[in-house]
């Protein structure tokens, strides 16, 4: 630049001595004065110059001006993402283990009948993605193992000698007991064959609800139907959709808030903790594995419910809760809230016809309600709490989308599995929404953090995939997989918040760039006319 | 195998459109309101009235304030100019005060932004954002999203100084789809040329509605002499009126297509617009939603079979249950650590074991302590490194200048 400040002098110089050496300026005192002839050392500083403004433009204002305009877009792996999306990249597969446990039936009469069930059962045409799979555990500890609530295990299946063939449901245990008659384990006779399809039967009626969650996950989710299982009645949709609309979407953590709400000024006080401890925290411990609970308690005196009426009807039921008074919605940290309420007054619920009456209702996705009628004292003992908390247990655990058939440790069980399977198809549709709309939205950003958190998100879509033989894993990797995709697609730097039409983009433009460019375009166009005319002159010449 | 692929063809056909249908036909859990004010100053009274007057109509329809996103730009209960301090009305009468005692505003002043505006419906906010400011909808949310201000063709300014596109709102709304934040939506605006604003929406299940067509004002209905401003808009004044007459309470049976059909242009003095296209079903099945589906708090509670006497069994039968387990896990546990005992002693194995047990005790008694302790080290260096950079700056400041006063004196 220094080089360019100094030019003017030195051309003023230049021009004064050649205006004096001119010899025709006493010709020309009427003709309007003509500016001197350039030398070729000034033309050529003056292409330079023009020359070193184009290039400060192109190599320096464009670079800096595209560099500091463009919208940063990580690369996203958009096709493995649709077609994680799809169901393409894995096919979700839950497979149920069954162990045989047959003390006193020889190991190859044991093989045979696992053998020929196995078939049975695979031929009875489910869905690929849900298979049973029967195993004999092979040492005594195996067997303990199995029954432990966090091995793998769904069922045990215990095979004692009897008279005839009959099946019970253990009612705490996951354990199905099968009494067979002592000639039917013989293999190759028919009777072995009936017993195995007797139990391929029975275990398939066993799993019929899991079954059918599953197919439920899979028919609502983002997979197209040609993936998706076929055999699906519409009574069972229904009644489906809607325990899984009552059920709360998946969170590690849930937050319970127990309320006392009383219509008078007593009972003021509650033993809560008591109650919560003997009668709830049993079931909140088995749920250990698949969330975690928060727990916090308010009364409130005074409480006017949203409705007065003696008896409480159904569509008087959907307005009690008085949201706009009650303080319900405590905020406590970042996990959802499951509310339970016990209100104390001499309401009563009037169901149609019945003689006898309910306490409790259910609202879906959000908590239950309990009617008590008011305790003698000002103060309401464990005791008389027993049955609310009860209900409130079991309430949640169809808030939680427990499924309902089967003794608990299976329900359990069969949750944490359904749970994996709706994290993992969750995570899917998350990742597929958030390739459609990098591809939607061209003009929105899309920081590293957002790659990278697809890239861990499929990882451990991948493992989740892979490691169907332990469910508990299964569970955490869909959980980070499904938190993973949820934070790339909830990025807080993606807002698309300026729309900009074309027109908007002259307008800001054109200020800025009239003044500057008109000159520079110009000089370019008068210095390349110059020097074509000059090049025509040296032709003519020569 | 083709053969057999033709087969399967009616059954894969069928089983889809019943899943489809049953997808469609399935009902909402939860409802939300997202209602926007977005001018500024004493004149614009109106606006804020409006957006109060919602407010009051969804919570008394029972939405609770934790669904309901107020967003107001300025105070006008607290303007210097109001004759009748902390209170505002949408009427002349002034028989309801809405400001009241019982307000939930999530959004206010400077915080109503364009950007906050978005964010909250595409919940691309950071942790720092409480579950109360956030709009924590599912797809079987039905949201009612009602705007209010300043606007011309296909925006709507914000504070007066910025301003929304109907394309970045209807970019918003696509995102929210995309990503199953609502079953449907019903988006009302009240501003001029308001029905520019919902003309770029693209995204299903959405019913609109605005108060005027591109180059038609919308007007207020009438002022208050005593406040000295209009007090409410045309639009929202008969939307009010028909809501408060005819949804009295949750029971009520009307429809959107009554609401939408009680507009007219002697009363609002502007041609209101609605728009049915992007709605499944079409303008049959918008219209026949029920209003409360959108302005209440729909609860599709489920009573228990009355006899309590089943329940109470299951549970102390659950009860049971969960005490055997417990007994068999202690007892798989004391086999393991027996197990273990066998080289170390059985004294030993007794010790472990218990530790074990009085763990599960004290599992469920969480202490109080920081939320997070991710760097909490690193956290503190940097305080006390930025605190000891500080000295030091003053400390040489201090020593910089004594020297220089000395050569003064």
């Amino acid at each position: 630049m220094s080089s360019l400040s100094e030019d003017p002098t030195s051309t003023t110089t230049i021009t004064t001595t050649t205006s004096d050496n001119n010899p025709s300026t006493d010709n020309n005192t009427k003709r309007r004065k003509q500016p001197p002839p350039e030398t070729p050392s000034h033309i050529r500083r003056r292409s330079f110059i023009i020359a070193s403004f184009w290039a400060i433009v192109l190599f320096l204002g464009l670079p800096i001006w595209w560099k500091t305009t463009t919208i940063y877009r990580a690369d996203l792996p958009l096709g493995e993402m649709m077609d994680w999306a799809d169901g393409k990249a894995c096919s979700p597969e839950f497979p149920i283990r069954v162990a045989i446990d047959a003390p006193d039936v020889q190991a190859n009469e044991a093989e045979s009948l696992v053998r020929e069930t196995q078939q049975t059962l695979d031929a009875m045409k489910d869905f690929p993605g849900h298979r049973i799979r029967l195993e004999i555990p092979e040492t005594p500890m195996d067997r303990a193992a199995s029954l432990n609530p966090n091995s793998n295990t769904a069922l045990v299946i215990r095979l004692k000698q009897g008279d005839a063939i009959a099946t019970t449901l253990h009612p705490h245990l996951p354990i199905l007991e099968v009494t067979y008659p002592s000639d039917s384990i013989v293999p190759g006779t028919s009777a072995a064959s009936s017993l195995s399809t007797y139990l391929a039967t029975e275990l398939r009626s066993t799993f019929s609800e899991e079954q059918a969650i599953m197919s439920y996950l899979l028919a609502t989710s983002s997979i197209p139907s040609e993936r998706r299982p076929q055999d699906f009645s519409q009574q069972i949709t229904e009644s489906l959709s809607k325990r899984m609309t009552r059920s709360l979407k998946y969170s590690r953590t849930y937050h319970l808030t127990f309320s006392l709400f009383t219509s008078g000024p007593s009972p003021n006080s509650w033993e809560i903790e008591e109650a919560v401890r003997q009668y709830m925290d049993p079931v909140l411990n088995m749920l250990n594995s698949i969330h975690n609970f928060t727990i916090d308690t308010q009364v409130q005196l005074y409480a006017t419910p949203g409705v007065q009426s003696q008896v409480l009807t159904k569509e008087d039921l959907s307005s009690f809760i008085n949201a706009a008074e009650w303080p319900l919605s405590p905020s406590i940290g970042g996990a959802p809230t499951v509310n339970f309420v016990v209100y104390i007054g001499n309401q009563t619920i009037g169901v149609g016809s019945e003689s006898e009456t309910s306490q409790s209702w259910l609202i879906p996705q959000w908590g239950s309600v309990y009617l008590l009628s008011p305790p003698p004292t000002d103060y309401v003992p464990a005791e008389l709490l027993k049955q609310p908390i009860l209900t409130f247990t079991s309430h949640l655990l169809s808030l939680l989308g427990t499924p309902q058939s089967g003794s608990l440790p299976m329900r359990l069980s069969t949750l944490t599995r359904i749970r994996s399977a709706d994290l993992l198809l969750r995570a899917s549709s998350s990742l597929g929404s958030l390739a459609r709309l990098s591809l939607a939205l061209p003009s929105i950003s899309i920081p590293p953090s957002v790659a990278d958190g697809v890239a861990k998100s499929m990882h451990h879509l991948e493992l989740a995939c892979a490691s169907s033989t332990s469910s508990n894993n299964g569970l955490e990797h869909a959980r980070i997989a499904e938190e993973e995709a949820e934070r790339a697609f909830f990025e807080k730097s993606m807002v698309g918040q300026l729309y900009f039409p074309d027109e908007h983009k002259i307008a800001v433009y054109l200020p800025l760039l009239g003044p500057v460019g008109v000159p520079l375009l110009m000089g370019l166009l008068n210095e390349i006319r110059a020097w074509k005319k000059r090049r025509a002159e040296k032709q003519k010449a020569a | 195998m083709k053969l057999s692929d033709l087969l399967h063809l009616p059954l894969l056909l069928t089983s889809s459109i019943l899943s489809n249908a049953n997808y469609v036909s399935a009902e909402h859990t939860s409802n939300w309101a997202v209602l926007v004010g977005t001018s500024r100053f004493w004149f614009n009274y109106r606006h804020l009235a409006n957006v109060l007057s919602m407010y009051r109509t969804v919570k008394r329809l029972g939405i609770p304030d934790s669904q309901i996103i107020l967003m107001l730009p300025d105070d006008m209960a607290c303007n210097p100019r109001n004759a009748f301090p902390g209170t505002v009305y949408s009427n002349s009468d002034r028989a309801v005060d809405l400001y009241g005692d019982n307000i939930e505003v999530d959004y206010r002043g400077y915080e109503v932004t364009v950007e906050n505006f978005i964010r909250l419906l595409t919940d691309r906010v950071g942790d720092e954002m409480p579950r109360s400011k956030r709009l924590l909808t599912d797809d079987r949310s039905n949201i009612f999203v009602y705007m209010t201000g300043h606007g011309g063709n296909e925006f709507l300014k914000f504070q007066d100084a910025e301003e929304i596109g109907a394309f970045d709102l209807a970019d918003a709304f696509e995102q929210m789809w995309e990503k199953r934040r609502y079953h449907e939506i019903l988006f009302m605006i009240d501003t001029c040329q308001a029905n520019t604003m919902y003309s770029k929406l693209y995204s299903p299940n959405i019913i609109a509605t605005g108060s005027s067509e591109l180059d038609q004002s919308s007007y207020s209905h009438h002022a208050d002499n005593d406040v000295g401003v209009a007090v409410i808009d045309r639009y929202t004044y008969y939307n009010l009126e028909f809501l408060e007459s005819q949804v009295q309470d949750l029971s009520s049976k009307k429809t959107v297509g009554d609401l939408f059909d009680s507009y007219s242009y002697e009363k609002i003095h502007s041609h209101a617009g609605v728009r049915y296209d992007l709605f499944r079903g079409g303008a049959e099945a918008a219209r026949s939603r029920l209003l409360t589906d959108f302005f209440g708090n729909i609860q599709n509670v489920e009573i228990d079979s009355a006899n309590n006497v089943t329940v109470d069994s299951e549970m102390l039968a659950l009860g049971e249950t969960i005490a055997r387990l417990r007994e068999l896990a202690t007892e798989e546990e004391r086999a393991e650590a027996e197990a273990a005992a066998a080289a170390a002693g059985k004294v030993e194995a007794n010790k472990t074991s218990r530790p074990a047990q009085s763990d599960r005790r004290t599992k469920n008694f969480a202490t109080a302590g920081p939320l997070t302790d991710d760097n909490w080290w690193a956290k503190k260096l940097t305080g006390a490194a930025a605190l000891a950079g500080c000295t030091a700056l003053w400390v040489l400041g201090s020593y910089l200048e004594s020297p220089s006063k000395e050569k003064t004196k």
